[in-house]
């Protein structure tokens, strides 16, 4: 029976979360959304109504935004795939009975936490300076396809520690009575992985898939430190930045052109795109799950 | 018990969450002012009632940073003014004057801070100050006027840029830099030197950057010769030609075969991913002729201690004869209109310009080319000295590179020499995309 003491206590926790949601996150959305229809340089106290001019402008006059879109799109792919890869590839090596498995995992956690932008700027030094310290060795980040692939390799370094932490903990749950009745009947190890030991981990699969899909979309730190945009290129005839991905985009036109308005409605834009792609990944890999 | 005890606690800790939230300075410093009253009082006798006795200062030159914090310890010695001075500048990720417009944003913006021309101008109007009552406004005349012609700008100093040659290098080669003045000379003394680079210990003749980090020295400083090039200092017509989106085709051929020169003659592996460091050691270690640089590397190479005889040779990419480098105040320091330390930042700037400990500051510490005519001293800086040669003699071409668009320069054009340097576009691609950029201003 809930008494309006216990009423009030439940509001009372909730209340600072709730709040903070709201001024952090709420309000700002609706107030972008707000800006998104003006015309606003960022500064200036003068305002103007322009209605959905911004949204059009983007898709009519803007290649550099369409290339941000699609690099993303492609860098996501990329990058979904090697976290998720090295993160598996890693999580199985550290849970065999080894010694010193935690000092493993503490150190490919590592990585993680250092912070993107510093990240940046060391791995831009590796790629410039050690690894074409031989003529034989390309400049990574002077050719637009080396550049991408090079700031893959550094956001995989950065975040497959973090993911595999989570596949660990789907591995250790799994119960060895399983996996040992299964090679007891003669289950090779390919057909217990993907018989027994796959579905078990599924749940955790969906989770890594979402976080690092989210993260992908949402590269900023690493990718204006490591490459601010990398090499340029030419798209639709105009001369674009070839990994300039859609947050430094939507950065640089906000914040350098001072076109805060249209900046706003990529934002939008960016948003629904992020929603569709979360919300399909996690609706499919849920039935996924039920199945399994 | 235990129940009350639990609600107790939820309720401190709330409490503690809600007061996080709210203005942390007070909370820490409320403390700290009733355990030492006795300070406080002192302090309060010795400052007239309402003066503020701490001002905060932007700085984007990172240069010359710990000169200035050096010269504030200075000031402070001497007024008891504490002056907390921030640097954030360097290019690529680093956008100073985007930081400039998040403090504005968030009320933060600090007592002086730095705009670099008319748009910066035109975004923090409301926050600038007339300073035309200040005593240095009689020494300068290169103080940013404001819309009604009032001085609004501190001058931070005159700098120069041009292509800095390595004299020993120019002599061993039998090049003669009073003799480039046309670009047949020029692109003759690059050729002579490259024949021999191997002999000289060279790794290329001019050490050119054109990175997405180094955007600055292709979108804005190096396009600034075909706005400024050779024409007086108030012939405005390039650069209003192009606001109106307008192309002088015969010009910007010139300058097109200019600009290929430059790429062709630097170090193509390091040239599309250089960083600043990397492009002024080059020059430093004498593994490069020329560096498309100007004046304030100065401090950069006194730490370094290189001190190899240097000086400017005009950007010839006319055909007809050039005579001089480009010299402007490239930022001015402007007090915050809406600060309470407004007064305060009016006589920081003041001293500067008119004491003793200011002149040293600007020349001999900060090694910056003062743009004031009542400062005696000249600047150390083998650079600096080459350029207030090259104003007294020379012709002083203007910079007209901030009053182009918002991100025209940084992000438009940048990526077109991008890709020239990089070899993805050729002569007649980079002419086309600079067409079509100014073309769209219209």
């Amino acid at each position: 029976m809930k008494t309006r003491k216990d009423t009030l206590l439940f509001i009372a926790f909730l209340l600072p979360a709730l709040a903070s949601l709201v001024v952090v996150i709420i309000i700002p959305f609706l107030m972008g959304i707000y800006y998104s229809l003006t015309d606003w340089n960022g500064v200036s106290k003068t305002v103007n109504f322009v209605g959905l001019q911004n949204y059009l402008a983007i898709f009519q006059r803007d290649p550099s935004f369409i290339h941000a879109f699609l690099i993303t799109l492609a860098y996501a792919f990329l990058n979904v795939l090697a976290v998720n890869l090295v993160a598996i590839g890693l999580a199985l090596l550290v849970t065999n009975r080894l010694k010193l498995t935690n000092v493993y995992r503490a150190a490919f956690f590592a990585p993680n936490l250092i912070g993107g932008l510093v990240l940046g700027y060391i791995w831009q030094f590796i790629y410039n300076n050690v690894i074409s310290f031989y003529d034989f060795m390309p400049q990574m980040l002077a050719k637009p396809g080396t550049a991408l692939a090079a700031t893959v390799i550094t956001s995989t370094w950065q975040y497959a520690g973090y993911i595999m932490m989570i596949y660990v903990a789907a591995i250790q749950s799994v119960p060895e009575s399983l996996l040992e009745a299964a090679e007891m009947d003669g289950a090779t190890y390919s057909k217990r992985f993907r018989y027994i030991f796959f579905p078990m981990i599924a749940q955790s699969f969906t989770i890594c898939m979402f976080l690092s899909l989210t993260s992908s979309f949402k590269q900023f730190d690493v990718n204006i430190s490591l490459t601010n945009g990398g090499p340029a290129a030419s798209f639709m005839g105009e001369s674009i930045r070839f990994t300039e991905l859609m947050a430094l985009n939507i950065y640089y036109t906000a914040f350098s052109y001072n076109k805060m308005g249209e900046g706003q409605a990529k934002a939008i834009i960016f948003f629904f795109l992020l929603l569709v792609v979360s919300v399909t990944q996690v609706y499919f890999s849920k039935k996924r799950e039920v199945e399994a | 018990m235990k129940k009350h005890f639990v609600r107790i606690l939820a309720a401190v800790l709330m409490g503690c969450m809600l007061s996080a939230c709210g203005s942390g300075g007070k909370a820490a410093s409320a403390p700290a002012e009733s355990a030492t009253p006795s300070s406080q009082a002192s302090a309060a006798e010795e400052k007239a009632e309402g003066a503020v006795s701490e001002i905060s200062l932007f700085n984007n030159k990172v240069e010359i940073d710990d000169a200035l914090k050096q010269y504030a310890q200075t000031y402070e010695q001497l007024t008891g003014v504490k002056v907390n001075v921030t640097s954030y500048g360097g290019g690529g990720a680093i956008d100073s004057f985007g930081m400039l417009k998040t403090m504005s944003q968030s009320g933060d913006l600090p007592e002086i801070f730095v705009i670099a021309g008319p748009t910066h101008y035109e975004q923090f109007k409301e926050y600038i100050c007339d300073l035309s009552d200040q005593e240095w406004t009689q020494y300068t005349e290169q103080a940013y006027l404001g819309e009604n012609g009032e001085v609004v700008g501190f001058p931070v100093a005159i700098e120069g840029y041009g292509l800095a040659y390595n004299a020993r290098i120019l002599k061993e080669a039998g090049v003669d830099p009073n003799g480039i003045k046309t670009f047949s000379d020029i692109k003759s003394a690059f050729e002579t030197i490259d024949a021999i680079k191997d002999e000289l210990g060279l790794n290329c003749v001019v050490s050119m950057a054109a990175s997405p980090e180094l955007n600055w020295v292709t979108g804005e400083q190096n396009f600034n010769v075909y706005l400024s090039g050779g024409l007086a200092r108030d012939d405005d017509s390039m650069i209003n030609a192009l606001l109106s989106g307008q192309v002088d085709e015969q010009r910007l051929r010139h300058y097109a075969d200019y600009v290929e020169l430059l790429f062709q003659y630097a170090n193509s592996k390091t040239m599309t991913v250089a960083t600043y460091d990397a492009q002024v050691s080059e020059f430093a270690l004498a593994k490069a002729a020329f560096v498309h640089q100007g004046n304030w590397i100065d401090p950069t190479l006194k730490e370094s201690g290189i001190d190899f005889e240097m000086g400017y040779v005009p950007q010839a990419f006319l055909p007809t004869a050039t005579n001089g480098i480009f010299i402007s105040a490239p930022t001015w320091y402007v007090v915050n209109s809406q600060s309470p330390g407004a007064e305060e930042a009016k006589k920081f700037l003041n001293s500067m310009a008119m004491t003793e400990e200011g002149h040293d500051y600007m020349v001999n510490i900060a090694s910056m080319v003062p743009a004031f005519t009542n400062v005696k001293l000249t600047p150390a800086g083998r650079l600096s000295a080459d350029v207030m040669r090259w104003n007294n003699e020379g012709e002083a071409y203007s910079w007209n590179q901030y009053h182009l668009p918002d991100g025209f320069a940084l992000n438009t054009l940048a990526p077109i020499f991008e890709q020239f340097a990089a070899g993805s576009i050729d002569k007649e691609g980079f002419i086309a995309g600079v067409t079509k950029a100014i073309n769209s201003l219209k």
